[in-house]
């Protein structure tokens, strides 16, 4: 097993543990983690905090190395990590962003409720998992040429939009409107082309799911109502990502830095964080490609949506838009972004690596839709596979203290090989559907590596946002049906 | 010896890869790398092709050398089990690969290995004709 971390964390509340930059050579801020007092002995358990400090180190970085209360071990940056480098002296790190650029979540309503739904389930379920491609190296229904590839990588969601999958009102509630600025195709390599152009239009395996459920808690009625949710309402989660094009962008850059570092006499404490200066050719070309496997993953999350949208209007016959199936929004929780921020009272143009963690922006930003500028952001949580999800908004406090950041699902706790060995023998389908929660699953193994008691119980990692007022919860919505790679 | 073992990482998969040369330890990482995506025991022959690549130092290069062989996976739809490094310098591998066309009547693929990454990668010779290999991989 891991060797426990033994490094100082110095208690600032309840809610805000601090490593501070005394605790090692080279970091240039202290670390702050957001955890709940039982959290932090799990959290001890492994290297994450120590990841916090190592990413503590990037040159140029701007405010606090942070963490969210689902952080867990990574590679280079913690998973629920957020770190904020400056324009000019700060460095990209793919390694901040991960191999699954813009994996994130998107979530449609509907005006069915679970008992008009409940009847049509199991047939929902399997028209579901037959038509929307999941698994290993799941391939997508429709194939794309090269030129139509590139008005992906270019105008990601509002380019599918406009091919007629999808609604107008779509991408506005899509963030960055379903496409980055600043995604040249050209710096993207015909290898990430060859490993996605098939998979577009796919859910892919590992966390990946696609989940119907009920909203079950309404924790503040008039937010609820803002976003069009209302207490046994059907609504349908999407977690998905960039599938193998985002993941060979992130493996050509990585390799491209570990040189880049050199050539910028830049020294950080793990390869995995290799990076490049901003403003850099290497910096802007990972900047560009990674904006490209968001637009790509937004283009994917659209396509999901629009055969889900299908598969409702041929099971209830009824049209996709009399049934309410409009998108409450799609966030990332995998990227980097150029955001200006208010730094000790000076605003700064910054890029916000979030690496497993949500961007939550308050009331009165203007990068959100008008319908959402005065309530703040719809923050999209998954929880594990059964245990269903939060739908949080964002808070003004989280603009001053984590660069609009929040977390972003349950967090692990087990490793693999352990959730395999407690799962041995096990129905895990059948313990699902014991609990009123149906599952289809292209993987038995998958299945057994996601099983509940392997992540953290996503309420607490709510808890704690919410506590440390870097968020608010809005519903809790438990799940009905669950389609895995 | 074993060829390979699997370390226990939260999130991810580790791999340690043991060999008599680093040849050997090159060729036990990536039939380790595949036996975490599938069951090597059902794969066999019918591909065949050469992998190249460069790196700045032995870590580099067996971090690149994994990452090639998962682009073949995804790209060209392929499961290894064979792999014969045919040159192997500080800057520089070549090495023939073989396996078999993914069949998904025949293969079961376990799971995904989005890439492997440079978190504590190691390549050392702990002791005369015993050489230690160690990866992580994004799950």
């Amino acid at each position: 097993m891991a060797e426990a971390w033994k490094g100082p964390l110095q208690k600032v509340d309840d809610w805000r543990w601090l490593i501070p930059r005394s605790y090692k050579k080279g970091m240039l801020t202290d670390g702050m983690i957001y955890a709940s007092e039982k959290m932090i002995s799990a959290i001890r358990k492994d290297q994450a905090p120590e990841q916090v400090a190592n990413v503590a180190c990037l040159p140029g970085i701007v405010g606090r190395s942070l963490a969210m209360p689902d952080i867990h071990w990574g590679y280079g940056f913690p998973i629920g990590g957020v770190a904020a480098t400056q324009e000019k002296g700060g460095v990209i790190s793919p390694g901040g962003v991960g191999f699954d650029i813009n994996c994130g979540v998107r979530v449609i309503k509907t005006n069915l409720t679970e008992e008009e739904v409940r009847p049509h389930l199991e047939k929902l379920l399997s028209l579901l998992f037959t038509n929307i491609p999941s698994g290993v190296g799941s391939k997508g229904k429709l194939s794309f040429s090269i030129p139509e590839l590139e008005k992906v990588l270019e105008k990601g969601a509002r380019y599918i939009i406009s091919r007629g999958f999808g609604f107008k009102e779509d991408e506005e509630n899509i963030e960055e409107r379903g496409a980055m600025e600043g995604a040249d195709p050209e710096t993207v390599s015909s290898k990430a082309r060859e490993r996605g152009k098939g998979q577009l239009g796919s859910l892919g395996s590992g966390n990946h799911f696609l989940e119907l459920e009920v909203v079950e808690r309404v924790f503040r009625p008039d937010l609820a109502e803002v976003f069009g949710l209302f207490p046994g309402q059907v609504i349908i989660m999407v977690h998905t990502g960039s599938r193998g094009l985002g993941h060979q962008v992130c493996t050509d850059y990585l390799e491209e830095m570990q040189k880049a570092m050199n050539r910028y006499d830049i020294k950080v404490p793990d390869r995995q964080l290799a990076c490049a200066p901003c403003d850099s050719p290497e910096g802007r070309r990972y900047f560009s490609a990674m904006a490209c496997s968001a637009n790509f993953a937004w283009a994917n999350r659209q396509l999901i949506t629009h055969w889900v949208r299908e598969i409702f209007e041929q099971v209830f016959q009824k049209s996709a838009a009399s049934l309410g199936m409009f998108t409450l929004y799609d966030v990332a929780h995998n990227i980097a972004k150029w955001e200006e921020h208010e730094v000790e009272g000076q605003k700064m143009k910054l890029c916000v690596h979030r690496k497993g963690a949500t961007r939550a922006f308050s009331a009165g930003s203007p990068a959100l839709p008008p319908r959402y500028r005065e309530v703040g952001q719809p923050v999209l949580i998954p929880g594990d596979m059964g245990t269903g999800s939060y739908i949080l908004v964002g808070t003004e406090l989280a603009m001053q203290e984590t660069f609009g950041s929040t977390c972003h699902g349950a967090g692990r706790v087990m490793s693999r090989s352990e959730a395999d060995r407690r799962s041995r023998g096990r129905n895990i389908a059948n313990e699902l559907k014991e609990r009123g929660v149906l599952v289809q699953a292209e993987s038995k193994a998958t299945l057994r590596e996601e099983i509940p008691e392997a992540y953290k119980d996503v309420g607490e990692v709510v808890e704690v946002v919410e506590r440390a007022g870097i968020s608010k919860k809005v519903v809790y919505a438990r799940p009905l049906g669950v389609i895995k790679g | 010896m074993n060829k390979f073992e699997i370390l226990d990482h939260t999130a991810d998969v580790g791999l340690v890869a043991w060999g008599e040369t680093k040849e050997e330890v090159f060729a036990n990482a990536a039939l380790g790398m595949f036996s975490l995506i599938c069951n090597v025991e059902e794969v066999n022959g019918g591909f065949a092709t050469q992998v190249e690549v460069e790196g700045s130092d032995y870590e580099d290069l067996l971090v690149t050398w994994l990452n090639e062989l998962l682009y073949l996976f995804e790209a060209e739809e392929v499961l290894l089990k064979e792999f014969n490094i045919q040159e192997l310098g500080q800057y520089y591998l070549k090495a023939q690969v073989e396996g078999e066309p993914l069949d998904t009547q025949k293969h079961h693929v376990q799971r995904v290995v989005k890439a492997c990454t440079y978190y504590e990668v190691k390549v050392e010779e702990i002791r005369p004709q015993l050489w230690r290999a160690q990866v992580y991989f994004d799950i």
